[in-house]
């Protein structure tokens, strides 16, 4: 009966995305740039460096990991942010406070349907050329298996950050800064935007005990690394629950206590 | 009766920020303690039966709406206590969220560019209607407003009164125990409000819905509303009955005399004169004269009569004895001007 309740907030927020396919398709083009750019950058970071590999990866692993990344990354977001901070403003989140639903479900379920629609209309076809583009660079095997287990918990601790940050726009009211902030953070230290293996060491070694490299590093090195032993990637999808886990109940907390003192606006 | 919501005592401040103006007030704000406090809601205490439907009037930011909040559980009352449904609100939000349902005029729970019947759907499923309940509600709803010409419309291409009342039929989705309607018919026109006070006041007959209603039209509180809270700056200052209402001034009606032929010349002096005679005689009558007070307008003599000393029928009786009663009209006080002398400080 509770699953009901949920597959019914995707289906509606499904509907409510196939409105806008004007916006789907400005994504794909915009995406597209995006590529282009990050292409002739890291080209031009190859031919200055005297050798092929860098950081242990080659010019086609780098961009493999991009094109996935953004894809990923692009898929992964729901936008949270600037719908509950508008709503926040406006006065507009009492309606869903009020519904029988925990918020924090509601606002996930009824954000679902963008991320599944971008999943079929983006990540997967990009996936499927990159795949032969590359020559089959990408290996097939159990790591698909493991790859979707971790999109699926790096898309839930990209939500619960969502969410940690929309729940800050309770106290500020005001939603542009710390949304551009949490989008710098989260796009560089997840993996996003330059590979890990990029990092000067020590930063690697700090962001590897935040939870931000689990949203997009850890599905991406399962996916690229077919050699790596089960235990390893157990390992990585070990690390991925433990964010979840704590963000679960942290956001929760927060919310919990954030909630008391809103002052709802608006007559 | 059996009560369904139970105030004690109930009050809510709002701290504000003393905001300066200007740029450099605005960096002056980042770091001012300079608080105000608002008592937005001040000591209400009532208790509200079930099939009621309660009037919450008051002047614009009387603190209807935020009596509205902490009763369904969006903000925590600062002292009193709650009980709606037997549990505190806003402890148990979302399970009190399940017995009540909420329309704030100005906004909307409806899924935006879905067909409206696809919103009802998607709250039948997350408030768990059998699908039973849900049709014989659709069916209910059918016969009451023209739902063919509604159901399959985006909201957002609808009018704010098919809008509003599809939100308020939105509300009413779950068999809520306790609906409450924060200004519904707010700027829609005569035949919609008409329809809205009409459908609410089928459903509370229906399915003996309790609904607490705040309006400025005091045309929604004469049609459904036998009770009315009335409430200024956060202070009752009044509930009761609405006919209890005017006798806040006793209980006065207004008997309006046409005592002249037609053709007779009624200036100042004449009417006076004729006012004059006619209280001298219902003086001879009636041995309380406070219960009447005379005056005239134009070529009328009018009585205001305190009905809890004498009868109108007895001015009546008092005056044709002795004049010729050519036309009549009796005015009552209108609740719309008892309470605009209550919020104007009238009492
Ligand atoms: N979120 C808020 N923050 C600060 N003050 C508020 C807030 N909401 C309402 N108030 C103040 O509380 C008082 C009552 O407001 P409200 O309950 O909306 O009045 P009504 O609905 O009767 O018009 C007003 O003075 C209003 O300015
Ligand atoms: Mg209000």
């Amino acid at each position: 009966m509770k699953l009901k309740r949920c597959l019914s907030l995707v289906r509606a927020s499904l509907l409510d995305s196939l409105q806008f396919r004007g916006a789907l398709i400005l994504t794909f083009v915009g995406n597209l740039f995006y590529l282009l750019l990050i292409y002739y950058l890291w080209k031009a970071i190859y031919a200055s460096s005297d050798s092929d590999i860098i950081n242990g990866m080659t010019f086609s692993d780098t961009m493999i990991y991009l094109v996935f990344a953004s894809a990923l990354f692009n898929f992964m977001e729901m936008w949270i942010v600037w719908g509950i901070g508008r709503n926040i403003q406006s006065g507009q989140i009492v309606v869903d406070l009020l519904k029988p639903i925990e918020f924090r479900s509601f606002v996930f379920f009824s954000g679902c349907g963008e991320p599944i629609i971008k999943f079929v209309t983006t990540f997967l076809p990009t996936a499927i050329i990159v795949y032969f583009i590359s020559g089959r660079a990408i290996p097939l095997g159990k790591n698909l298996i493991f790859f979707t287990i971790s999109v699926a918990l790096g898309m839930l601790i990209n939500f619960y950050i969502n969410f940690f940050v929309a729940t800050i726009c309770m106290y500020t009211q005001s939603i542009w800064g710390i949304n551009i902030m949490k989008e710098v953070i989260v796009g560089l230290l997840s993996g996003a935007s330059v590979p890990l293996a990029f990092f000067p060491e020590t930063l690697r070694n700090i962001v590897m005990y935040l939870p931000f490299q689990a949203i997009c590093n850890s599905p991406l090195q399962i996916l690229l690394h077919n050699e790596y032993p089960v235990s390893e990637v157990l390992v990585i999808l070990g690390i991925q629950l433990f964010w979840v886990l704590f963000l679960m109940i942290f956001t929760d907390l927060f919310f919990r206590v954030s909630v008391r003192r809103i002052t709802v606006n608006g007559g | 009766m059996e009560s369904i919501i139970e105030l004690k005592n109930v009050s809510k401040e709002f701290k504000i920020l003393n905001r300066h103006e200007g740029v450099k007030g605005s960096i002056k704000d980042l770091f001012s303690r300079d608080y105000k406090i608002v008592n937005a809601v001040n000591d209400i205490s009532m208790t509200i039966n079930k099939g009621e439907i309660v009037g919450y009037l008051g002047p614009n930011g009387a603190g209807k709406s935020t009596t509205i909040k902490m009763m369904t559980g969006v903000l925590e009352p600062s002292s009193g206590e709650i009980l709606c449904n037997g549990v505190i609100p806003y402890k148990k939000r979302s399970e009190n969220a399940q017995n009540i349902g909420v329309v704030f005029g100005q906004r909307s729970q409806l899924w935006w560019s879905l067909p409206v019947v696809e919103s009802f759907k998607i709250l039948k499923d997350i408030y768990q209607v059998p699908d039973k309940d849900y049709n014989d509600m659709m069916e209910l709803y059918s016969s009451i407003v023209d739902m063919e010409n509604l159901l399959h419309k985006p909201v957002r291409q609808m009018s704010l009164g098919q809008r509003t009342l599809c939100d308020i039929l939105a509300a009413f989705i779950h068999n809520p125990a306790v609906v409450f309607l924060d200004e519904p018919t707010i700027g829609l026109d005569v035949a919609m409000k008409a329809k809205i006070r009409e459908l609410v006041k089928t459903l509370n007959h229906e399915k003996n819905t309790t609904v607490i209603l705040t309006t400025h039209d005091m045309g929604d509180v004469d049609a459904l509303c036998k009770r009315i809270v009335i409430i200024d700056k956060g202070k009752m200052l009044f509930d009761n009955d609405i006919e209890h209402l005017s006798e806040l001034f006793g209980a006065y009606r207004t008997l309006i005399l046409s005592l002249n032929k037609k053709g007779t010349k009624c200036d100042e002096e004449h009417m006076k004169k004729l006012s004059d005679d006619v209280l001298s005689l219902l003086s001879e009558e009636f041995s309380d004269t406070s219960a009447f007070s005379l005056s005239f307008a134009d070529d009328k003599t009018e009585i205001l009569i305190d009905e809890s000393k004498t009868s109108v029928v007895k001015v009546l009786n008092a005056v044709q004895k002795k004049y010729k009663i050519y036309d009549m009209h009796l005015q009552d006080i209108s609740t719309e001007s008892v309470i605009r002398k209550i919020y104007e400080g009238g009492i």
